[in-house]
């Protein structure tokens, strides 16, 4: 039996705002295994930043509000835990990078002071154990000089070195989950390829489980074992990454697959794009969220919305395709006549 | 099984041709009618909006109904306190004091609007210029502000009322020319980031002539702080003619500002405090409310606050 | 035959011809009777482009490829060198005399919302390159000429009227296309038209450009950091570092046969959304990052991060043509 570090269960995080409540997560429900990298994919705005805020339970509030759900780190209700609680375990249970390293840091402390804030407020290390473990952490994600790092401050570093920077002060309390929300969108290709590496490197030596929040399916192959793909605030379709991208089941995985261009392909192929746009989430849904975009779509999918359900092991999507397929293969079909 | 419930038809696809791009996420408001749910949303500036009606309404209408005008004495009647007669009491001369503010209400909203004005045209031209030309040209006229920044305003106002005889006409004049560096740095740094917007840059790539993408660009994307400047420099000029009313540099009796009414009340302060305390307390509501309607546009116009 | 486009003076079929072109900003000076500094953003760059083709020019963030685009149209005014567009030397000419130029070569921006005046109508904003370059006699041809324009896009006459910040970004960056086309122009400078779209949402933008570049014969230069996306659709890529050209070729040349160390790191360094052959892959992972372009390196600009790094690389490699158009700036080869 793999080790469940982390588990979600119907989770709603809604925005009221003038015009109404924007529900961002419509009842997302996944799990992270330990030492697991589990990359969510999704558009801007289908509520991938927004879960992984609610795991944090960092919704600015108001306008935001987690609605229901519960959030199990370990089985310990996060969502229940009084404040200064989940204080403590955010950073030494679960860090959190962020997609801005500009403006992640605070850029009137030298570095050396903010990750010694970190490392004060869990582990209590104050003075010279406080700067050895600084430079020890600040070695770990590849910053050479570490000792004369520590006394500058976050304009001297680059993009790319903020990042590790904040990958350090993630990591300051060897936490069992790291939650990085799009970390290399910011940053050019060669530094991108440095985070990759870094991340991917930190997590077979430390054992962290990672959750990727991305829109890069390239990194998500390049990173994660097993993927999430997120529309309109809820997981449509999540599996093994081999799965995910040799074997889509949602025509939204499909679509994504096919519209963008490989770098290795030798003939150019016309890029199939995703017809119109995703749908505003002020509006109530009828259906499938993702129906008016589907060239699959079907008289039920306007009308209700389908239950996410296995298609095989380790793989579940949220579509009525499946159960036509299955309709189509076994009785059932014969069952609803015999009902007429 | 759950999908035994479904009618048979469940399966059909739906037939449709080309998604259309008609899908509209965000509700069809302009700028201004955004700009105005939100300033409506905002109960301070409501107030300071409403109560800007009142006084202009009040000052426009009021003296045409009282009684009694602004510079009629009556002897029999000096230094009355408030009463159904007198609203706000009389002062030394036996002049209806409600009657005596209504009109300083009146100078007082003339004073700010006009001072606003002369300000607000000075200032984005000058401003205007200086960052639309840019370079050395630039750099110089900010030069120039930034001295006459250095100066306290006050200081050459006064001045400029010694040199200048008091009157309605010269502090209109004295603070128009005071108060427009503000405007000035305003409105440069607007055109300044403005030029280097993307639209702006496409308007070039089309060979947009300069003089319209000033008109049709830069000008309608800085009315936002404009508005704000302007509405915030209304209490200072005020404040600023009631302070040289007070002391004697601005308007004279017997017309009536919120000023020499201050400073006539000042003498009787220990016997009649009313008197001063009626024009302070004008003074102060009118501030507030252009304050509070400032601020409030302020929120209402940053695009920032924009979902 | 390739390689002699690229040789002196104007070939016929090259519709757009840069040589030498050189971009420097002037920095604020350190002290008052300090030296000038200079920001080289643009540093003796030459390509051309052939009628009806894509070139497609990448590199990272601040590379000099945004402000290469922007001083071919005159945004900035070049430090030195010259553009020839249908062989005439537009570097030369005067403002008047560039607005018939301007007709005929356009811009789309990165960003499609700062892209379009907030307080313009759809309308006004596809209407204003016809106003002025005098394309319409009346209100009605107007209408008809943007309702055509809005089509073309993929858009339809409702959204005429409707404000920039009612679309959604790839809505935006059609409204963007449609005034770039207003005007009818031969050539289209693409800045970065899709890094702040939604990966569904780019290839939308992708193929209504390569649509549209088949239907008006256009010629694009098509600036990005995506190489994936640049390798779809150009059909000569020029890579840029700290203001260089230091690699040109056709695309599949490129791709199969890097050069330039860069470059080779450039492709390597860009995930595949495959995962098995992500698992294969072999990284050649750049240590440290881009210098500033004040002050960049003497000699060859790269030297700093690359591992095959010689003492001729104090000198500054010239651009050469190793057979087949493949241009590469390197003393390795």
């Amino acid at each position: 039996m793999v080790d469940k570090l982390l588990e979600v269960e119907d989770l709603r995080t809604s925005f009221f705002t003038y015009a109404g409540e924007v529900k961002a997560v419509r009842g997302v429900s996944l799990h992270v295994n330990k030492g697991e990298a589990v990359g969510i994919v999704g558009e801007s705005g289908c509520g991938k930043s927004v879960t992984a805020l609610s795991i944090m339970r960092l919704i600015p509030s108001p306008p935001g509000k987690i609605v229901t759900g519960s959030v199990s780190l370990y089985g310990k209700d996060l969502l229940k835990l009084p404040i200064k609680a989940m204080q403590k375990i955010r950073g030494k249970e679960m860090g959190m990078i962020f997609q801005d390293p500009m403006t992640s840091l605070n850029p009137v402390l030298s570095i050396g002071q903010q990750i010694g804030e970190v490392l004060a407020f869990h582990e209590g290390l104050k003075g010279k154990d406080a700067a050895n473990r600084s430079v020890e952490l600040l070695k770990m994600v590849g910053i050479p000089s570490p000792e004369e790092r520590l006394r500058q401050y976050p304009h001297h570093f680059s993009g790319g070195m903020r990042q590790r920077v904040m990958i350090a002060m993630a990591l300051a309390c060897s936490p069992k989950l790291l939650i990085a929300d799009e970390p290399t969108t910011a940053l050019d290709v060669t530094i991108q390829a440095q985070i990759i590496e870094l991340m991917n490197d930190l997590r077979e030596r430390l054992d962290t489980s990672i959750i990727l929040i991305t829109h890069d399916l390239g990194v998500v192959a390049k990173l994660c074992t097993r993927v999430i793909v997120m529309y309109a605030g809820q997981i449509i379709e999540q599996g093994s990454t081999d799965e995910i991208f040799y074997n889509p089941k949602h025509p939204y995985t499909m679509g994504l697959l096919k519209s963008v261009p490989r770098l290795d392909e030798i003939e150019k192929r016309k890029l199939v794009p995703i017809a119109g746009h995703p749908p505003d989430l002020i509006s109530s849904l009828k259906g499938c969220a993702f129906n008016p975009r589907c060239e699959y779509a079907m008289k039920i999918c306007l009308r209700e919305t389908p239950e996410i359900m296995d298609v095989g092991p380790d793989h579940k999507a949220r579509c009525w395709l499946i159960n036509k397929e299955r309709a189509n293969e076994d009785d059932v079909i014969q069952g609803q006549k015999n009902v007429k | 099984m759950a999908i035994s419930r479904l009618p048979s038809d469940a399966f059909e696809p739906v037939h449709r041709g080309k998604v259309k791009e008609e899908t509209f996420f965000r509700p069809s408001l302009t700028y201004w009618q955004d700009v105005r749910r939100r300033l409506k949303k905002n109960k301070m500036a409501m107030i300071g909006l409403f109560t800007i009606i009142i006084i202009v309404l009040v000052s426009i209408i009021g003296p045409v109904l009282a009684p009694y005008s602004y510079s009629e004495m009556d002897w029999s009647a000096t230094n009355k306190p408030p009463s159904a007669k007198h609203w706000f009491g009389t002062d030394n001369l036996g002049r209806d004091l409600f009657v005596r503010v209504l009109y300083g209400a009146r100078i007082s909203l003339i004073v700010g609007i006009f001072a606003s004005l002369i300000n607000l045209t000075i200032g984005v031209i000058y401003g205007g210029i200086s960052g639309f030309v840019g370079g050395w040209l630039d750099n110089l006229m900010m030069r120039i502000v930034d001295i006459l920044y250095g100066i306290p305003s006050l200081i050459y106002v006064i001045l400029l009322m010694v040199i200048l005889e008091p009157g309605l006409q010269n502090i209109l004049i004295t603070l128009g020319v005071a108060y427009w560096l503000g405007m000035a740095r305003i409105v440069r740094g607007q055109i300044l980031t403005l030029k280097e917007q993307d639209y702006v840059l496409a308007a070039r790539v089309i060979g947009v002539s300069w003089w319209r993408i000033l008109l049709k660009h830069l000008i309608p994307n800085s009315m936002g702080p404009i508005i704000v400047t302007v509405t915030l420099s209304i209490p200072s000029a005020i404040f600023t003619e009631a302070f040289l009313s007070f002391i004697g540099l601005g308007v004279r009796a017997p017309m009536a500002s919120w000023g020499v009414l201050a400073s006539d009340g000042l003498s009787t302060l220990q016997v009649y405090p009313f008197q001063l305390i009626i024009p302070a307390i004008a003074i102060c509501i009118t501030m507030l409310a252009f304050n509070f309607l400032g601020d409030g546009l302020r929120d209402a116009l940053d695009p920032r606050m924009r979902k | 035959m390739k390689g002699c486009y690229t040789g002196m003076g104007t070939d016929k079929r090259s519709l757009v011809n840069v040589k030498n072109l050189k971009k420097y900003f002037q920095m604020p000076r350190g002290t008052i009777l300090g030296e000038n500094v200079y920001l080289q953003a643009v540093d003796d760059v030459s390509f051309h482009i052939d009628e009806g083709e894509t070139l497609g020019l990448v590199g990272e963030s601040g590379c000099g490829k945004t402000t290469c685009g922007r001083t071919m149209v005159r945004l900035y005014e070049p430090t030195s060198g010259h553009m020839y567009f249908e062989g005439q030397d537009i570097f030369k000419l005067s403002s008047k005399e560039m607005i018939p130029v301007k007709q005929k070569m356009q811009m789309i921006f990165q960003d499609p919302y700062s892209s379009l005046n907030p307080r313009m109508t759809v309308s006004d904003i596809i209407g204003e390159p016809l106003e002025v370059h005098s394309l319409i006699t009346n209100r009605r041809e107007r209408m008809e000429r943007i309702y055509e324009l809005l089509n073309l896009v993929g858009l339809t006459r409702e959204h005429a009227n409707r404000y920039p910040h009612e679309f959604s970004g790839g809505q935006c960056q059609r409204i963007g296309i449609a005034r770039a086309l207003a005007v009818d122009p031969k050539f289209i400078i693409c800045d970065e038209p899709i890094s702040a779209l939604d990966v569904s949402i780019q290839a939308q933008v992708v193929n209504l450009l390569e649509e549209l570049q088949e239907q008006f014969k256009l010629t694009y230069l098509f600036i990005a950091h995506d190489l994936a996306m640049v390798k779809h659709i150009s059909v000569r890529i020029a890579v840029m570092y700290l203001g260089k050209v230091v690699e040109l070729a056709d695309k599949l040349d490129l791709y199969d046969n890097p050069l330039h160390p860069y470059t080779q790191a450039l492709l390597s360094a860009i995930p595949i959304p495959d995962p098995d052959v992500e698992r294969q892959r072999q990284r050649i992972i750049l240590e440290g990052e881009v210098p500033t372009p004040i002050n960049p390196p003497r000699g060859c600009r790269f030297k700093t991060r690359c591992k095959y790094v010689k003492p001729e690389c104090a000198e500054e490699p010239p651009l050469k043509d190793v057979g087949g158009g493949h241009m590469v700036a390197c003393h390795l080869i």
